[in-house]
């Protein structure tokens, strides 16, 4: 799609704010107007300016109930072992802890926690769910592991590769995954990164650049 | 609940706080299921996105800015950029994009001094300003905002050339920028 608008700088940086908060930009464009949105203020301005321009139309969106996704959405952030804070108020629970902190530095002692393992997890998968991989990352080894759960080996002369996109960064490939299950070192690895899954030629993007996304999702906590 | 109420609650998730969060969900889960509905046509991916939604909302609570921004347009940017980024995700959306390099660009000066103003109400006049569009225009706008349309669905729906679409939008764009600020 070309542009034939004779446009500044100014104006081009403007509607393509405008663009990314209408959502109309294809995905590479709109990941990098993401990644711009955090290290560029004056974009990131922009966005929220039009975002305010668009916010009377938000009326328009009906509100639909949902059920209590809170237990699944907090296991996602805090892991399953850990429960959320019963009734305590948030007074109550500076008290306890600054207990807890006085009794641990009369008795020179550490207060020991036991920690599980951090381990990052992302769902990515297609947007019908034909096709899924589930990638779990130990922060402690560094490793990534991904596996297909749902969908085909890639058809003939192509393959599935991942990638990661740090924020505020362009995809950067992490090799060829269409075997069932792979496990690769990956220290770069974070969380609040982006995995994503591409189609690309037989042997992988001939170009660097992901040729077909399928799917991507953000590492968080499990 | 009121603009006021969910901005405090957007405070205190920024500072950890479960119960707000928990109170959080609770006052504008309705909305923000219904924004990735709508964009997203299909329940079951909607929950699931929902969950998503509420996970960045955790971890990106601090970037709040109740000076630069109402709590519930920002919960809501936050569930649309989401529903459109697992809707842009979907293969069929994944041709075309732009030759022209958006990016080399030079940065504004003085960023947010535009964004407050229309924080404080000037937004209210976009309804005015889509009556200064072409009908078609404006209905283009509204459709890429509100159902998530691409170009390629703008292009099918409005019969337009799938390679001057996005000029045919800019230029509307630009209009209601004049409009709005004018």
């Amino acid at each position: 799609m070309s542009d034939d608008l004779p446009l500044s700088p100014e104006e081009g940086d403007d509607l393509l704010a405008a663009e990314y908060v209408l959502g109309t930009l294809p995905l590479p464009e709109r990941l990098e107007a993401e990644g711009r949105l955090r290290r560029d203020p004056a974009f990131a301005a922009r966005v929220r300016a039009w975002e305010a321009h668009f916010a009377p139309l938000n009326d328009d969106f009906a509100e639909e109930p949902a059920p209590d996704l809170m237990p699944a959405i907090e296991a996602r952030l805090f892991g399953k072992a850990e429960r959320a804070p019963a009734r305590l108020s948030p007074r109550r629970w500076f008290l306890a802890g600054l207990g807890v902190t006085a009794a641990a530095a009369l008795a020179g002692v550490y207060v020991l926690q036991p920690r599980p393992r951090p381990m990052l997890t992302a769902r990515i998968a297609t947007a019908d769910g034909a096709l899924i991989f589930d990638a779990r990352f130990d922060t402690a080894k560094g490793t990534l592991t991904v596996a297909r759960v749902t969908g085909p080996d890639p058809a003939a002369q192509h393959d599935y590769e991942l990638w990661y996109i740090a924020p505020g960064k362009a995809p950067t490939p992490m090799g060829l995954i269409s075997a069932a299950k792979g496990k690769m070192s990956a220290p770069e690895l974070a969380a609040g990164y982006t995995l994503a899954v591409s189609l690309e030629p037989a042997g992988g993007s001939p170009d660097g650049k992901p040729t077909q996304v399928l799917g991507a999702g953000v590492l968080t906590l499990a | 609940m009121s603009e006021d109420g969910i901005a405090d609650l957007l405070e205190r998730v920024a500072t950890r706080d479960r119960t707000a969060f928990r109170a959080l969900y609770s006052a504008t889960s309705a909305k923000l299921l219904g924004v990735c509905l709508r964009i997203l046509g299909n329940r079951a991916e909607a929950e699931e996105a929902l969950q998503e939604v509420f996970t960045r909302i955790w971890l990106n609570a601090a970037r709040f800015d109740a000076g630069r921004a109402r709590a519930m347009t920002w919960l809501i940017a936050v569930a649309r950029n989401h529903a459109i980024d697992r809707l842009r995700a979907r293969r069929e959306d994944m041709a075309g994009g732009g030759e022209d390099d958006p990016f080399a660009t030079i940065a504004d000066p003085e960023p947010g001094v535009e964004a407050q103003l229309v924080a404080r109400g000037e937004a209210r006049r976009i309804s005015d300003c889509f009556d200064t569009l072409e009908p078609a225009r404006a209905a283009a706008v509204r459709g890429a905002y509100l159902d998530g349309l691409s170009y390629a669905d703008l292009a099918e729906r409005h019969a337009i050339p799938l390679n001057t679409v996005r000029t045919w939008l800019r230029r509307g764009l630009m209009r209601l920028k004049e409009c709005l600020e004018g």
